[in-house]
């Protein structure tokens, strides 16, 4: 079956949707089951996969058994098998930790919920597998269109949100795809190892660099990058909370990769750093979204929405990282993409926690949190100070590799975005530690039932544990960094600069 | 393609989009767009691109109008211009002519229209063209490549359908309990359809006929224009237009929201059905060839033949149910009782 496992784990979340749909119309409470078995068949099969990489090198899967070019084909390498394990793991721990929110936010609507969830999964997951450019592109519509609806779900304020992000989403996608027909115009292909075979003649085509052009705004304007960043807070802030647990950490993260994908596999790095000069212009770019990012996470009163321009500024990283053009920069964008979608998996986690016990996140009612609730609290500080970029977790030495890929290429004001971002989050931090943790419990609020339960008040043991795993695994990636890099990013660099 | 056509066709696309944007009445404007999608439509077939127009006609120029129809009739008919969105305006006019300048750029870098040895021509198209029959036993090429060499991506596409049916019947259903409390607030205006005898006989004439045309597509996808997405949005037409000439509890007599639903992941679940069954016959996913074992009478290349269709048809439910389902949720206002 092992041969097997690359399209098994995009079409296990797939078949469960229509199952969640069809046994979710009469029994809503089996929907939640299904999603999480289908979720842990797609770890599982990710990480044999991620074995057989690790140990044979890429792998190929014909989908129809057709040879590529002709047949669409999945292509596993080092870039994205990683991807996958942590895409497919993450979701697997929302999943879990979303049982009990989604009873309680959208308890009529547990069934349609579910099956958008895993198929949001598919669609992600395909995106990274793939390596065929419109099978991409069918499955961010899949993504994307899923994640609309999860956000929209919330109803409210979360409606307008949605439709900004619909409208921009939409334009995102259609550069995509416009990028992708310039290109098969040029070349006749689809399949990304085909066409970056073909495009080594055709450097000089105004027609490919449109292209190019293209495909790269449109991902920007999909992982919200700096001018474009607009549709993402109020989005991620009034959606659901499992559903910003799950597409906050998973989405934007795709998008980079898409980005990666394209400048080093189907272009490369010599046309994107040599042929074209302005990669500099676009570190500026990404410093600029790092201080707006975090100026404006700085200014927010809500945790949420104060956590959702923090993912604005991250972005910044992994684009300003990946467009250094020097294996430093690219190291560090790529091992980030990992390290930020756990850290922001479980800030995430944490705050839809905080929201679970207590309704809302605005930071001037936190006070006394940390005594109320220490375990989502442990994650949270966890999560913060993998932000701020402390040792012993996965922040510090994705920050590092930027750094020194910063340095390496002269670009300082990169260095010192990315140091000033990290004072930020440390105010950020060291904020929410004065008012939960010194503030006084319940001074300002009247209501006798606050004062009563001064002692532990945590949410549910299904939320809290998937948060911890997270936020355990943030350490873990960190220790372990020293491997992640040797064995799935050096082969990686080495073939690509 | 004759230049003149084509010239004609393209100055009333630009100024049927321009009269779409200017007109204050909404419902003028999505019957203006309805037409531009018609001459896009005629564009297409200009091209050879038959498929691509007939899905235009189906989709563009039919069902959606008819979706944004339902939606005006449930929100508001005229804009109401505001003079601060000026400027916002004027800078996506910017946006948008700087855009478009940029992709015009490159229009010198393509190869001449309908250039045979144009890579878009001479390479993987190539390969279709000449083993599609030998490979498939599908003449029409088009539905060779979209069922069986890039299956995958119709898969889902098909569930593209789906997802869009799921989520906008989730974010706009509403419950029972809700719907008594605000019914009088927003209590939708009276529609009598009753004296609309002429439109009612047309079309308790049409319905039968649409459907059967729709059938047809369908199952001769394989040798003429047309396929399971065309077929299953004439399908899904002829039953809007059988509610909106009576009204929408006379199409839930036929056809539930239970069933609706249902039967749109029943499509998704053939379709990827038969993937799984090859895989489970010792082949890739979606490798019809070795369906051979359990088809009677089939080899290898007819089984592909066979397959297709069923897919096709996988996809058709799909598509009719999604059609369905997206207009009445837009025109019951997610009640699921009364509407347009």
């Amino acid at each position: 079956m092992s041969t097997q496992a690359p399209v098994l784990m995009i079409i296990a979340p797939l078949i469960a949707s229509i199952f969640i749909t069809l046994i979710g119309w009469f029994r809503p409470k089996f929907s939640h089951p299904i999603a999480v078995i289908s979720l842990l068949i797609s770890s599982i099969a990710s990480i044999q996969v991620f074995q057989m990489v690790l140990s044979n090198g890429p792998q190929q899967y014909f989908l129809g058994n057709w040879p590529a070019p002709f047949g669409i084909e999945y292509v596993i390498d080092h870039l994205n098998s990683l991807l996958l394990v942590t895409i497919s793991v993450v979701a697997t721990l929302v999943a879990l930790y979303a049982k009990r929110s989604v009873e309680k936010e959208l308890p009529d609507k547990l069934a349609n919920y579910y099956t958008l969830f895993v198929l949001l999964v598919t669609g992600l997951l395909g995106i990274s597998i793939t390596g065929d450019a419109f099978n991409l592109y069918v499955l961010l519509e899949i993504a994307a269109l899923t994640s609309y609806a999860l956000i929209a779900f919330a109803k409210g304020r979360s409606l307008m949100a949605t439709f900004n992000y619909v409208m921009m989403g939409s334009i995102g996608a259609c550069f995509y795809l416009l990028g992708v027909g310039y290109l098969f115009i040029k070349t006749g292909t689809l399949n990304m190892t085909n066409l970056s075979q073909i495009l080594v003649s055709l450097h000089m085509s105004q027609a490919v660099l449109v292209g190019f052009v293209l495909i790269i705004l449109g991902m920007w304007v999909k992982m919200a990058f700096f001018p474009v960043h607009g549709w993402l807070s109020n989005a991620y802030t009034y959606a659901p909370t499992a559903s910003t647990c799950l597409i906050a950490p998973l989405m934007t993260k795709v998008s980079v990769y898409v980005m990666i994908r394209v400048m080093t596999s189907v272009f490369s790095t010599e046309y994107v750093f040599n042929h074209l000069s302005w990669h500099l212009v676009v570190v500026a770019m990404a410093s600029v979204a790092i201080l707006v990012g975090s100026m404006m996470a700085l200014s927010q009163r809500d945790l949420k929405k104060c956590m959702t321009y923090l993912v604005v500024a991250e972005i910044g990283y992994m684009v300003g990282g990946a467009w250094l053009g020097n294996p430093a920069g690219m190291t560090g964008a790529t091992y980030h993409i990992i390290a930020d979608a756990a850290m922001t998996a479980c800030l995430f986690m944490a705050v839809g926690c905080i929201i679970y016990k207590h309704g809302h996140t605005s930071l001037d009612t936190m006070k006394g949190i940390f005594r109320k609730m220490p375990l989502t609290m442990l994650g949270f500080v966890v999560g913060m100070l993998s932000m701020i970029g402390v040792p012993p977790t996965c922040g510090f030495f994705s920050k590092w590799y930027l750094i020194s890929g910063a340095i390496e290429a002269g670009q300082w004001h990169f260095m010192l975005a990315l140091l000033f971002s990290s004072l930020v989050n440390a105010i950020i931090f060291f904020r929410i530690i004065e008012i939960g943790f010194f503030g006084s419990l319940g001074s300002e609020t009247p209501d006798p039932h606050e004062h009563q339960d001064v002692a532990v008040k945590e949410a549910p043991l299904s939320m809290v544990l998937p948060m911890l795993v997270v936020a355990g695994a943030l350490i873990g990636i960190g220790i372990y960094t020293s491997d992640i890099i040797s064995l799935v990013i050096q082969p990686l660099i080495s073939a690509t600069f | 393609m004759i230049w003149q056509f084509d010239l004609i066709l393209l100055t009333l696309v630009v100024i049927f989009a321009l009269i779409s944007l200017r007109v204050k009445d909404l419902m003028g404007a999505s019957i203006v767009f309805g037409a531009y999608s018609f001459l896009m439509c005629l564009i297409w077939a200009g091209m050879g691109a038959v498929d691509v127009a007939f899905t235009e006609a189906a989709v563009g120029a039919g069902v959606s109008t008819v979706f944004m129809i339902a939606t005006i009739y449930n929100t508001g008919r005229m804009i109401k211009p505001r003079p601060q969105d000026m400027s916002f305006k004027l800078l996506m006019m910017l946006v948008v002519v700087i855009t478009g300048a940029f992709l015009l750029t490159a229009v010198n870098d393509f190869p001449e229209w309908g250039d045979p040895y144009s890579p878009v021509n001479d390479h993987v198209a190539a390969y279709y063209l000449t083993h599609s029959m030998s490979d498939t036993a599908v003449p029409n090429v088009v539905t060779s490549v979209l069922a069986d060499y890039r299956s995958f991506d119709t898969m889902f596409e098909t569930a593209v359908v789906f997802v869009a049916l799921i989520g906008i019947y989730g974010i706009i259903r509403r419950r029972r309990k809700q719907d008594d409390s605000d019914s009088d607030t927003d209590a939708l205006p009276p529609y009598d359809p009753s004296e609309s005898l002429i439109i009612r006989q047309a079309s308790r004439m049409m319905v039968p006929f649409m459907q059967i045309f729709a059938l047809y597509v369908v199952a001769h996808g394989h040798h003429s224009p047309g396929g399971g997405f065309q077929g299953g949005v004439i399908l899904g037409a002829s039953l809007i237009l059988y509610s909106m000439s009576y009204n929408l509890p006379t199409l839930f007599k036929k056809m539930t929201e239970k069933w609706i639903i249902l039967l749109s992941a029943i499509g998704v679940l053939i379709f990827s059905g038969v993937g799984v069954i090859c895989m489970m016959l010792g082949s890739n996913f979606l490798d019809y060839s070795v369906l051979s074992q359990i088809l009677p009478a089939t080899d290898s290349v007819m089984a592909r033949s066979h397959a297709m269709l069923i897919v096709e048809i996988g996809v058709a439910f799909t598509v009719m149910c999604a059609m369905v389902g997206i207009y009445t949720s837009l025109a019951s206002n997610g009640r699921f009782d009364k509407g347009l």
